[in-house]
């Protein structure tokens, strides 16, 4: 950490003596080891050791970001030289200047987020090796193996460490690994379609992985549930979207929460604070301080200390991202300028019981392409899923899509359920829906 | 003139590092290396506001055993670094096959792309200068442009890939792009729309007329909004315009004829070379050789001269796209599609610009025909899933088909279909094949490579449309 320290503080001084006023650099070191299995055998193995640097710089309130991983000495140099001449020739920008450093520090501890498994340096390669053949074994041993055609197998980790010096006076230094596996897998259907699916897990420790017999099960169920799925009539139907999935959905407020789209008149979102946005079933909140969760951060990119922000509270929508420079343009302080984690309160209910009272309902458990309009919240995605009956799976879904403007689809939250999913950043339970407008036949 | 020094390194050392890669006996092995910048400036809020600037350098070094592939790659171009990395990825190795070395010549393989005017000589006040026209030109072509945003975009990369058989490919791989981004009030409705421009190529790119049609598609495309509504639900023929709508072909085939899909069996068209995929009259091609496309190359990222590729040859469907690995896989050459995001990862086959060559009928002949439909101007994203065949593209703009006219115009609508049921629906092509001149990239394994992608008009009897019930 202190080489890297070294070369941040270094590169601040010394572009502040080629004429920037102000100066943040980051330096980054990480290295990352890969496997992939396919047929019984090795497949692809990548080791690597990667050291970047990035600096964002003001020169007469004029702003540019640069990158360079080519830190010889002399092409550094000539690097800040045309990094700073690039800058003169733009039009001053004075919200660009960076915050002030009280706001700027550490919120949640280093313990706290516990985002860095001690034990990795000491892994022998063939850890990844073992946990990638262990896995293979596991698909080998499925019980309807037959019918895959093909599984491929990833097992890999990573670690970074990672400095940020400022000429405000702020310093940091944070570090993390990551370990993940996963299987994808392709089924044989007759008449030549070849559905397939992913399960791919992640996590700061080795140990929280899940065993290779559940990733196994969990990619045969995913992939099961494609086989003959085909399209049903177009038409408004309850929807349970599952957990894993949620993040499609959700994500279509992301950018419309944002200052940049706020402050471009690009956002349906605009002058909605504090007035309902969704149902009163939903809650949700941007939490950078879980311990061990992926979006978990001590500080912003702006250096701002993390703090826990409510977005959505009963329906309410109760915050923006905005950062130091668009909270400057907009007139408003600033929160934060991106996401970190995003949760959703669960409800009391599991998806089983919630679909036990449904007499027909789409259980999307996956999308396909699609994107949204953040001007108006409309949204069209492709679909994968399930259609129940009264709790019983009845058809498998595909090449449909849903449709709808986010807005009124959020109002038509029933509830969220009780199984929320802890692999990724967004941490959401399975959420249902009523009167979603699907296309098909 | 030697392009080692590029990389301020030296044929003797390729050598070295090689026979390091080589040493567990594996079949074969390349270095790759890379050395890339980039510039951008931006305007927002009147102003050029923003600059950014990005140097990359390091090599990739792959050791191949069968279809087995071990890889390391770093950004120290010094012996011990190279030689540790090439160590690491030959441990993928056991074996006792001996490569003797041979003498490293430099090779250029082809020149689609030299710019007349490289960027390298453009000072950063030309760049100024045009971002500033396009933001006024596109308040000028209508008075409900509320907001402009306008960028330019320059990269470079040189390459270098070194062969143990003593090749030393070298390339320069120049790549502008231009963005003009929209946002126009009409009363109380807002709308945004975005067009960009990209080539391989310098500053003649940008020529009047290229200026003026990216800022007047940027301000027509927004202010087309305005009339726009929801697009209809379910299954309704669909005319694709010709252009950018080669997106279709990019995810219902394109990626399923990516050679390392059917070597794993695991593509929908794995077991369907030399049988009809398509009627009559459709012919499909991968191009690696339009000069100055933006997925044009000059070779391919494992020395491979990039080719013309037919994939379905009116209606049957002919071969793959082949990195090495695949060609050796099939018995076949190379089709020049080997390609990586850059020297952090290993070679994929990939396609350059995808596009279907022209038919008979005239565009308004292929509207006509259709009673009701949806007609697709103007797209954004798309998706496949390789095995199912199932494929989506987003559609930003288009209109109604009703009568045999295009009517009312809709926005924001998902289209879904399956790869080989929509090429046995394709009923009509037009004589008006247009490459798109847009900045696509395409990602696959987590890796993003430029393309570029055509198509003439193109009537599709069936596809599922994703708007909402009437």
């Amino acid at each position: 950490m202190s080489q890297l320290f070294e070369l941040a503080r270094s590169t601040v001084a010394r572009a502040q003596a080629l004429g920037a006023h102000e100066v943040s650099v980051s330096v980054s070191r990480s290295t990352e080891i890969s496997m992939m299995r396919r047929a019984g055998k090795l497949e692809q193995a990548t080791q690597a050791t990667s050291l970047g640097l990035s600096l964002s710089l003001l020169v007469d309130d004029r702003y540019s970001g640069h990158a360079t991983s080519d830190l010889r000495p002399e092409a550094l140099e000539a690097f800040l030289r045309r990094a700073i001449d690039a800058t003169r020739v733009l039009e001053p920008e004075p919200e660009r200047r960076q915050p002030d450093v009280a706001d700027c520090g550490r919120g949640a501890s280093e313990e706290l987020l516990d985002s860095f498994d001690a034990s990795r340096g000491a892994l022998p390669v063939e850890t990844r090796r073992e946990a990638a053949e262990r896995l293979e074994a596991a698909v080998d041993a499925l019980p309807h193996r037959e019918q895959v055609l093909s599984a491929t197998i990833y097992a890999g980790d990573s670690e970074e460490e990672s400095v940020r010096v400022m000429s405000n006076g702020f310093e940091g230094a944070r570090r993390g690994t990551g370990f993940g596996a996963g299987v994808e897998m392709t089924l044989e259907e007759p008449g030549g379609r070849r559905p397939e699916a992913m399960a791919w897990y992640g996590a700061n420790h080795r140990g929280d992985l899940p065993g290779a017999e559940a990733i196994a099960a969990e990619a045969w169920k995913r992939a099961a549930e494609r086989l003959g799925a085909k399209p049903i009539a177009s038409g408004r139907y309850p929807m349970l979207l599952q957990n894993h999935a949620a993040g499609r959905i959700l994500g279509v407020i992301g950018g419309p929460l944002s200052g940049s789209e706020l402050h471009q008149q690009r956002s349906f979102l605009s002058g909605r604070k504090d007035t309902p946005i969704a149902s009163d079933r939903l809650t949700l909140t941007d939490v950078p301080d879980i311990p061990r969760a992926p979006g978990s951060r001590p500080w912003d990119g702006d250096g701002l200390v993390a703090r826990r922000m409510p977005l959505i509270e009963s329906g309410i929508l109760r915050n923006y991202y905005i950062n130091t420079y668009y909270g400057r343009k907009l007139g408003t302080p600033p929160t934060t300028g991106g996401r970190s984690n995003w949760v959703v309160s669960p409800g009391s209910r599991s998806p089983a019981e919630i679909l036990r009272d449904v007499s027909r309902c789409i259980v999307v458990t996956g999308f396909l392409g699609g994107n949204s309009n953040g001007l108006t919240g409309d949204f069209s995605f492709g679909v994968q899923g399930l259609l129940v009956e009264r709790g019983e799976v009845v058809g498998h879904i595909g090449e449909m899509n849903v449709s709808g403007n986010i807005e009124e689809v959020l109002k038509a939250l029933v509830e969220p359920s009780t199984d929320v999913w802890t692999w990724s950043s967004l941490r959401a339970p399975s959420l249902f829906f009523d009167g979603i407008q699907f296309s098909g036949t | 003139m030697t392009h080692f020094s590029q990389f301020g390194i030296d044929a003797a050392l390729c050598q070295r590092v090689l026979q390091a890669a080589l040493s567990r006996g594996a079949d074969d092995a390349d270095l790759f290396f890379e050395h890339s910048g980039s510039t951008s400036v931006a305007l927002s809020d009147n102003k050029v506001n923003r600059a950014s600037t990005h140097v990359d350098l390091g090599v990739g070094v792959r050791v191949v055993v069968g279809d087995q592939v071990g890889y390391a790659y770093t950004e120290d171009l010094t012996d011990t670094s190279m030689i540790q990395a090439a160590r690491i990825a030959a441990e993928i190795a056991a074996g006792n096959r001996q490569h003797a070395p041979v003498s490293i010549s430099e090779k250029r393989l082809a020149d689609r792309y030299r710019a007349s005017v490289p960027w390298e000589d453009v000072s950063l006040e030309t760049r100024v200068r045009m971002v500033r026209d396009w933001e006024a030109r596109a308040f000028a072509a209508d008075p409900r442009v509320l907001k402009v945003e306008t960028s330019l975009g320059d990269s470079y990369k040189h390459v270098l890939v070194v062969r143990p058989d003593g090749r030393a490919v070298y390339d320069y791989q120049p790549m502008t792009r231009g963005w003009v981004v929209v946002t126009a009030k009409d009363g109380e409705r807002r709308e945004s729309s975005a067009a960009n421009l990209a080539q391989r190529a310098g500053l003649e790119f940008y020529t009047e007329e290229r200026v003026a049609r990216l800022c007047q598609k940027a301000v027509a495309d927004t202010v087309a909004l305005f009339e726009a509504t929801k697009a209809p639900a379910g299954e309704m023929t669909v005319v694709l315009g010709a252009g950018s709508s080669g997106i279709l072909l990019h995810e219902a085939i394109g990626h399923g004829l990516e050679a390392d899909f059917n070597r794993k069996g695991i593509s929908i068209f794995a077991d369907r070379v030399g049988t009809r995929i398509a009627p009559e009259g459709v012919t499909v091609v991968d191009d690696g050789t339009l000069p100055f496309a933006r997925g044009t190359i000059n070779t391919d990222d494992e020395g491979n001269p990039a080719e013309r590729t037919v994939l379905v040859e009116n209606g049957i469907l002919r071969g793959f796209l082949h990195d090495e690995i695949s060609a050796r896989h099939y018995g076949v050459a190379p089709t020049g599609s080997g390609r990586r995001e850059s020297f952090r990862h290993v070679v994929l086959p990939r396609m350059r610009s995808t596009y279907m060559d022209p038919g008979p009928h005239a565009p308004e002949e292929i509207i006509a025909s259709v009673d009701r439909g949806i007609y697709c101007a103007d797209f954004a994203n798309g998706q496949v899933q390789i095995g199912a065949g199932d494929f989506a593209f987003y559609v930003r703009r288009g209109y109604l088909i009703e009568g045999g006219k295009l009517t009312r115009p809709i926005k924001d609508v998902n289209l879904i279909g399956n790869g080989p049921d929509v090429l046995a629906s394709i009923e009509m092509v037009g004589n008006d094949l247009h490459i798109d001149e847009g900045g696509w990239t395409c990602g696959k394994d987590g890796q993003s490579v430029p393309v570029s992608q055509g198509m003439p008009t193109v009537k599709v009897s069936k596809l599922s449309v994703g708007g909402v019930s009437q």
